[in-house]
């Protein structure tokens, strides 16, 4: 039974024949023999490397976990009579597999090429990704005493601030893994089928009291899709924090030449770039109404520009605060960058949506998503070695957009 | 028959190299007729309709005319024409049905017409200014179903539109797809013999992607349509 269900997430996540997993193993072997023979070579403490690791997988987990598509997956498993801790263990060490192979692995491969390391220490990086799995499943099932779940999971970062260079400290890591099985051995199925708890029971409205509106605004619609999504409005709200202190690092950094590259920083907020991508109905519904490469595009870019923008607009104040002297050229540079972001986002989600991904999480972590900002960096790597770009860039940026709004 | 509407000649239509779902497909939809689609399990109604919808771009014909005229799928002035409800439709789930209503009204060009009749049919009430997203699934296809009949294309498509409805709505829902003939045609597919019998002019019964029987006004009887779709399954 523990086989068949573990056989049943597998081939969701993997393929029918596992075809993905080759694929992923292939593109870390790429990474790796890439940055290694680019001889790209940094010093990375033992901590940091353990707190890059157990952060990343614990997230790409957790993600795994809350994933929307994995609710209709357990809604059928669960009906079906189980045993607990087999479905338990099965569900956990699948997602776990997904996270470390697919994810995580691409991290490794990452790390273990630009960093000197020894052998051994392959051994306590495996340990670190099994305990961040467990780790991130045990809170997940905890998630009721969110408290309790929040204070393990401080107080484990502590230890590997405080202690993570330690040799034996994997053994703390082994000790803290035990306690983890022990939590999802008492641990029943349900626990990880969030939505029968959190959705709101179908056919009894909860915004009955809406106001009577006759007109549709899109832009509305997507403060209203951004408010009711968590992980977006976390990722915007980060990014405002991200927009508060940047000016002190770029300060340190530079100079008053690198601020594009703050705005081109701010322009990552990808979550919202990709509404059409992770939305299969909404992207069949644009494409089968007449005119919507108008009536769709230009809200939803104008609606990616004021995020940026808001974002942008902290991070002057910001600058005007701690470092004074905030120019019309940076304001210029602002609106140039969240706007052109804007704009390739949404084209980008027009003409190629990411489409195929398995689960929500291969979505976030998808490398088309970092498409717009790497462009955004390397224009702002031109803009601070060569300011009077940014007017040429302005002119062809209204260029653009005015061949846009005209095909459009 | 009256004078046609859409002319579609040996349509193929296929998701993979390795098997086609509409093979050879042809039919004419005259203007202001409602026309029936029954069939299997996997007979390809769905992927018919999504093909008209402009939604699936794997597919060949050897001619395609609307009113006419040659006609591409996912051209403006097809577009404009006609208006499809869909199965399963999550679509828009931030809008209220009035602000969907106002949206799909806006594409089209029309002006937002009065659907309290529409609304009472149905029973709607007390869900249009409800967020599409916190409605039942029969209650989100009233919505699209209220848009479409408010709407008017002049091609209606409508697939598997009894699914999910109450019976109040089933009876509401077959009173206005018998009279949509007034506005245009309608075409729509269903699994339930009684909403192709008591609505529609003609009746087509798919088998393998293909049209394997057609029934005119007058042959259209619930036990021959079965006797077809037995033949269908046993073959």
């Amino acid at each position: 039974m523990m086989k068949m269900t573990g056989k049943a997430f597998a081939k969701k996540l993997f393929g029918a024949k596992y075809e993905r997993l080759p694929r992923t193993l292939f593109m870390d072997v790429i990474v790796f023999w890439g940055l290694y023979i680019a001889g790209f070579q940094v010093q990375i403490a033992s901590f940091v490397r353990v707190l890059m690791i157990s952060a990343f997988t614990a997230g790409v987990m957790w993600q795994a976990l809350s994933s929307k598509d994995n609710a209709a997956e357990l809604q059928h498993m669960l009906m079906l009579p189980h045993r607990r801790r087999e479905f338990v263990f099965s569900y956990v060490g699948v997602l776990g597999a997904y996270t470390v192979l697919t994810k995580t692995g691409l991290l490794l491969a990452a790390l273990l090429a630009v960093s000197v390391w020894k052998p051994v220490e392959i051994m306590g990086m495996v340990i670190c990704m099994i305990h961040a799995v467990l780790m991130a499943a045990a809170v997940y099932d905890l998630r009721k005493y969110w408290y309790a779940g929040g204070l393990w999971t401080a107080g484990i970062v502590t230890a590997i601030l405080l202690l993570g260079s330690r040799t034996w400290f994997c053994l703390l890591l082994l000790v803290n893994s035990l306690f983890a099985i022990l939590i999802l051995w008492r641990a029943d199925g349900y626990a990880f089928y969030q939505w029968e708890s959190k959705k709101h029971p179908p056919g009894i409205p909860l915004c009955q009291g809406l106001p009577q509106r006759k007109r549709a605004s899109l832009l509305r619609y997507f403060f209203r899709y951004l408010s009711c999504h968590k992980n977006y409005l976390l990722n915007t709200a980060v990014m405002w924090c991200v927009a508060l202190v940047l000016p002190y690092f770029l300060r340190e950094m530079a100079g008053l030449s690198v601020v594009p590259v703050g705005f081109a920083i701010l322009s990552l907020n990808t979550p919202i770039c990709i509404l059409l991508s992770c939305d299969p109905d909404l992207e069949q519904a644009v494409r089968f109404l007449p005119r919507q490469k108008g009536c769709f595009c230009i809200p939803y870019c104008l609606f990616i520009f004021l995020c940026n923008m808001a974002a942008d607009i902290i991070f002057l104040c910001s600058w005007q605060i701690q470092n004074g002297s905030v120019t019309a050229q940076m304001i210029a540079g602002a609106v140039f960058f969240a706007l052109q972001s804007a704009v390739l986002s949404v084209l980008l989600e027009w003409f190629y949506p990411i489409r195929g991904w398995k689960i929500e999480s291969d979505l976030w972590h998808h490398p088309r998503k970092y498409v717009v900002p790497v462009v955004m960096l390397l224009l702002a790597g031109a803009v601070s070695s060569c300011p009077v770009l940014l007017p040429v860039l302005l002119a062809l940026l209204a260029v653009e957009v005015t061949v846009l709004l005209l095909i459009f | 028959m009256g004078q046609a509407l859409l002319t579609i000649q040996n349509l193929s239509a296929w998701y993979s190299n390795e098997k086609m779902i509409l093979s050879d497909f042809s039919f004419v939809l005259a203007e202001h007729e409602a026309v029936g689609l029954i069939g299997l399990n996997g007979a390809g109604k769905t992927t018919f309709l999504k093909v008209l919808s402009g939604l699936l771009p794997t597919f060949r014909s050897e001619g395609i005319c609307f009113c006419g005229s040659p006609v591409d799928f996912r051209k403006q002035d097809f577009k404009l024409c006609r208006y499809t409800v869909f199965a399963e439709d999550n679509s828009f789930s931030y809008f209220t049905f009035r602000e969907y209503l106002a949206y799909v009204c806006a594409a089209y060009g029309k002006e937002i017409p009065d659907v309290s009749e529409l609304i009472q049919g149905f029973h709607f009430e007390e869900y249009a200014d409800t967020l599409l997203r916190e409605l039942s699934t029969g209650n989100r296809k009233k919505a699209f179903l209220i848009t479409a009949f408010a709407l008017q294309p002049r091609l209606l498509l409508l697939d598997e539109p009894v699914n999910g409805l109450d019976f109040q709505s089933t009876e509401y829902l077959y009173q206005q797809i018998s009279e949509y003939k007034k506005h245009g045609t309608v075409l729509f597919s269903s699994h339930i013999l009684e909403s192709i019998t008591l609505t529609s002019d003609r009746v087509f019964v798919l088998e393998d992607g293909r049209i394997r029987q057609t029934f005119e006004r007058g042959q259209i009887n619930a036990e021959e349509i079965r006797e077809a779709l037995h033949d269908e399954n046993d073959g």
